[in-house]
């Protein structure tokens, strides 16, 4: 029974795309029914799996047409979710599940929502799929679905400002990157034979041939491609802007971590290359230079979402450091950086997506004071703004925490005064990522009310709801991450780190011994630094008790004054005695010391961002090149 | 019972009641010394202690702008962050939650204060909030780099390699082997955590953010009453923690046994690296720009900070 | 000589990347796609040719009875290719109709003038 749960989880989302093009083109109740039937499916489905597979261990195996291996050869095309698939899985469904949600609310002004739903159902079959297969040939194939549904969802409010350009470099840089897996896949299957991921590990540890090694650059170029490093970076910030927002939010929550679940998978069960130091300082590299470009980029951003998609690059980096470790601190880090940064960059997309929607404008210099009109979205978004900086109690403090820890400790291990500075760029890159959500909350939330949003909304509820349950999810994962961290994390991490016991589940007992695969014993992550529970419960029952005794204000002389309905003199703001006027300190103004005295990187980087497709693509090509080659010098 | 014994520690010592008192403490110490400096007789020492009683009995008023809910909230989540943090650092053998104490937790808990300060600001609606929140941020990059740098070579110097920030390792390192002040190496990363400080808590020449002669107060310019006075109380308590952990991370080592004993001498080192670091600089000094700010900080403090991570990173 | 088809297939990623990369026109950045991809798919035959083998059809009687040729052509990869070229085949239509609104829009083709998103 179990295990025909994920490719059902996979084909339902497929045929309810169709499904809804056929139906509910017209039909507003069966599109959006549909729509919702089948990721609430394929949510439920995926959540029943938890159980076997990550309390029990098990690997769920569904072998299309039933083609199973015979004598040691795996022909057909296997589904196969181990704990690292199933956790990258809950991320997908659960993302999709509540952007289905939102879509309802936010979508409604648009036409041709058939052809959003079937575009977005394709999206969410693809990248669930790439998740759950165990055929590397397959997962290209879903890569290539996935960047298609997103190319195309990207260009789909085509009226609007450069969606047409966003939709177009995404799908040049995406097809390049497809192009570099696709030749790994097949020089991978020149050397094997054979395209089940279990079976390529288990004749890869015999040890890697040449050509094998530039099969591994490609596709480790390929999925960085993919989850949007820096140098590929660039059509990233591109298409979240111009997409819609509950696609902008599936993006950035899942699209490009499909990308970092690729490269797991490859890096750590396929080819085992953790072990080689080499890749191990490529990665590092990679992964602090995107953390450290995402954002200084998006800190001179004026556009709310573009800004937010140049953060999702920075918070990547973050993902792709800790995975670059080859440690289980690490790579439990990294992992569970990876879930927060799907539940608060979710979260805050939305609520950029609700200032468009009653607003009209994303743009930082037209915004202002909404957070008198909208108090539900403020909130929600300062719950992301701090998850985000890694503020504690919510749940990026604590990831980034281990990721720190990590890398400071492969620097204590390994002496290598790299990692010292990767550390310091972290840290660094949080407080530059606290800055521009401080930058974003005082030009679109705080500040002066402009006059034409005198008659903005909240926004509806079902718009509302899937922002409170991400903005609980990011509480809660911060306050009980040692229970996240026992059922999902370190199954996922145990999976990725113990190869051989993958292999056996899928080829049968006793395959790996014999392809002399080792079997590992990975120690879980503690957790001592701070209880966080008992923190939050007190911190909550200190706060509220203070704001009650302040809100009551019953001391007639410390008593708490707000302006009532007729304006008063001594509500009004301080303006040295001037006549009031519009004053509103705007995004763009705000750390003109910090440009001032960066301002020679700024020009630098600013040009290079040039909008030129072809040099998005130089970049890309050059950087592949670059992968390759460094692989394969260091490799061998 | 534990319980008990718990909230007595986050309420009371070293707590929010303790550092609260010493905060105010310190404050009246810089403020009498400063006086002094500049041949006046300045207030008493317990003078913050009353500014502080006297705000709190004041009637608060919120700007129509404002965001009440984050306009009140805002002092009090500072409030209770600070409190938290002063629970991390240990007070000589002292701490009061032992294997816990963490310096990535207390940077972050340490920007907390600051967050609340300019979310308060920001919160208010005036464009002199706006421009002061701006460079309280700036600030506090500037100065979270050489921050960050000091906590790396304190880390390697103390050198465990499982829990490589832990403040209990620290405190026991200096226990064994004496105070980290007194290896050379560390001279440097000690006088970049000393240049901090008076960032940190928002002293001249650093305190663009709320310079009171061009933005009138900046974050602060809106507030009034209790919510003032719990800004001004977040400020002497970082005065406190931030003090509290040059001692420990730099003068630690010294432990006489009983908890009293080594709560005075904590104060009282805590008031001389006050004197040091925050009155003299700020009685010699006049207010930079914030642009020179930045600069100076990512140059020559992260420089030093540098300087004693590469000696330390040598095995010096 | 399968190792003329190893160059020859090289050659057209190359030739491919480079027309990417260089040519300002967005039509011949597709076609330059286009062109990464048929080297691709040659590359992918090419691994799975076998010289003088014979064609991997067999009749089940012919397995049965043990006097199938040994020798084939492995028939994985054109399996591969097959799906790789149809994939193509969508990347190309795709973006050359993306290059028709963006002709309607831009009211130009050139790589330098569609840049409004920048920086």
């Amino acid at each position: 029974m179990m295990q025909h749960f994920p490719v059902l989880a996979v084909m339902l989302l497929f045929l309810a795309a169709f499904l809804v093009e056929i139906f509910g083109s017209k039909n507003k109740v069966i599109r959006n029914g549909l729509t919702l039937l089948a990721t609430t499916n394929a949510l439920v489905m995926t959540l029943a799996l938890i159980k076997p597979v990550m309390m029990n261990g098990e690997v769920i195996s569904y072998w299309m047409g039933n083609w199973a291996p015979v004598s040691g050869y795996a022909i057909g095309i296997g589904y196969e979710v181990d704990a690292l698939s199933l956790f990258f899985g809950i991320l997908v469904t659960a993302t999709f599940w509540l952007s289905s949600i939102y879509s309802i609310g936010y979508m409604n002004k648009d036409h041709h929502l058939g052809h959003y739903y079937t575009l977005f159902l394709m999206l969410s079959g693809s990248v669930l799929g790439l998740v759950f297969t165990g055929d590397i040939f397959n997962m290209f194939v879903m890569i290539e679905i996935m960047t298609f549904a997103s190319v195309a969802l990207t260009a789909f409010r085509n009226d609007s400002e450069g969606a047409l350009e966003a939709a177009f470099k995404y799908l040049v840089i995406g097809s390049i990157g497809s192009s570099s897996v696709l030749a790994g896949v097949a020089m991978l299957y020149s050397q094997c034979h054979t395209l089940n991921m279990a079976q390529l590990s288990s004749i890869l540890s015999g040890g890697l041939t040449p050509t094998s090694v530039v099969a591994f650059g490609l596709i480790v170029a390929g999925f960085g491609v993919k989850s949007y490093i820096v140098p590929f970076h660039t059509p990233a910030a591109d298409a979240y802007a111009a997409a819609p927002t509950s696609v902008s939010m599936v993006f950035s929550g899942m699209v490009n971590k499909a990308g970092v679940y690729g490269m797991i998978r490859m890096v750590y069960i396929v080819f085992r290359a953790m072990d080689h130091s080499s890749v191990q300082m490529l990665l590092a590299v990679f992964g602090a230079v995107t953390m450290f470009v995402g954002v200084t980029m998006a800190l001179t951003q004026h556009e709310f979402k573009r800004l937010l998609a140049f953060h999702s690059i920075s918070q990547i980096g973050y993902v792709i450091t800790a995975v670059s470790l080859g440690s289980a601190l690490g790579l439990t880090g990294g992992l569970f950086h990876a879930m927060n940064h799907t539940l608060f960059k979710g979260l805050l997309f939305l609520c950029a997506g609700a200032v468009l929607y009653r607003t009209g404008t994303t743009n930082l210099d037209k915004l202002g004071g909404l957070s008198k009109k909208m108090p539900q979205t403020t909130i929600c978004f300062l719950i992301g703004a701090g998850a985000i900086s890694g503020l504690p109690p919510f749940n990026g403090f604590a990831s980034k925490w281990m990721i720190y820890q990590g890398i400071f400790t492969k620097a204590l291990t390994s002496g290598n005064f790299l990692y010292v500075i990767i550390t310091v760029t972290a840290l660094i890159v949080s407080v530059m990522t606290l800055a521009s959500f401080i930058k974003v909350t005082q030009a679109v939330f705080f500040g002066q009310l402009r006059e034409e949003h005198n008659d903005v909304k909240e926004v509806p509820a079902v718009m509302l709801i899937p922002m409170y349950i991400m903005a609980a999810l990011c509480v809660i994962c911060g306050t009980i991450y040692p229970l996240v961290s026992k059922y999902l994390l370190f199954p996922a991490a145990n999976a990725s780190l113990n190869v051989g016991d993958y292999i056996d589940k899928m080829m049968g007992a006793g395959y790996a011994e014999a392809a002399g695969v080792p079997t590992m014993l990975v120690e879980p992550v503690t957790f001592s630094f701070w209880n966080p529970v008992l923190w939050l419960i007190l911190f909550g029952i200190v706060f509220f008790a203070a704001v009650i005794v302040i809100l009551l204000g019953t001391n007639e002389r410390g008593k708490i004054l707000t302006a009532g309905e007729k304006p008063e003199a001594k509500y009004a703001t301080f303006f040295s005695g001037e006549e009031e006027m519009f004053s509103q300190v705007g995004g763009s103004d705000l750390f003109w010391g910090f440009k001032k005295n960066w301002k020679g990187y700024y020009k630098v980087f600013t040009e290079l961002h040039s909008g030129i497709v072809t040099d998005y693509t130089s970049y890309t090509v050059i950087a592949t090149a670059i992968i390759v080659m460094c692989l394969f010098i260091f490799m061998r | 019972m534990q319980i008990l014994l718990f909230l007595v520690k986050v309420l009371i010592f070293p707590g929010a009641l303790f550092t609260a008192c010493v905060g105010l403490f310190l404050a009246g110490i810089d403020r009498k010394v400063i006086a002094h400096m500049q041949k006046r007789i300045g207030p008493p020492i317990r003078q913050p202690m009353y500014d502080f009683f006297k705000l709190m009995g004041k009637e608060t008023i919120v700007p129509a702008r404002a965001n009440k809910l984050v306009f009140l909230g805002a002092p009090i989540a500072g409030f209770i962050s600070l409190a938290i943090v002063m629970l991390f650092i240990p007070i000589f053998g002292f701490t009061a939650f032992s294997g816990t104490a963490d310096l990535i937790v207390i940077l972050y808990f340490l920007t907390i204060g600051g967050v609340a300060l300019i979310v308060g600001g920001s919160s208010s609606g005036s464009p002199y909030a706006g421009i002061g929140i701006s460079r309280e941020m700036v600030t506090m990059m500037s100065y979270e780099l050489p921050f960050v740098l000091v906590l790396l070579s304190v880390a390697r110097k103390v050198g465990g390699s499982t829990l490589a920030f832990s403040m209990n390792q620290i405190a026991d390192y200096q226990a064994a082997n004496g105070s980290l002040l007194f290896s050379w190496s560390m001279i440097p990363a000690a006088i970049a955590l000393l240049l901090i400080i008076p960032a940190e808590v928002g002293m001249q020449p650093f305190d663009v953010a709320e310079a009171e002669t061009e933005i009138c107060e900046g974050p602060l310019i809106e507030y009034s009453g209790a919510a003032l006075g719990m800004f001004k109380l977040n400020t002497a308590m970082k005065m406190c923690i931030m003090t509290g952990l040059f001692t420990s991370l730099f003068l630690g080592g010294i432990r006489t046994g009983t908890v009293v004993c080594d709560a005075i001498i904590f104060v009282a080192v805590c008031a001389v690296v006050t004197l040091v670091c925050i009155t003299t600089i700020h009685a010699v000094t006049a207010r930079l720009k914030i642009e020179h700010l930045f600069k100076f900080y990512w140059t020559v403090v992260s420089g030093l900070a540098l300087a004693s991570l590469i000696l330390v990173w040598m095995g010096l | 000589m399968i190792i003329v088809n190893y160059i020859a297939s090289i050659i057209l990623i190359v030739l491919g990347f480079y027309t990417v990369c260089t040519k300002k026109n967005l039509i011949k950045i597709v076609l330059g796609l286009g062109i990464v991809d048929y080297g691709i798919n040659m590359l992918i035959v090419s691994f799975g040719f076998n010289e003088g083998g014979t064609a991997p059809i067999y009749q089940l009687s012919d397995l049965l009875n043990g006097v199938a040729p040994q020798f084939f052509v492995d028939p994985v990869p054109q399996a591969l290719t097959l799906t790789s070229i149809v994939i193509g085949a969508c990347v190309d239509a795709m973006a050359l109709s993306l290059v028709v609104m963006i002709n309607r829009k831009y009211k130009t083709v050139n790589a330098d003038e569609v840049r409004r998103l920048r920086g």
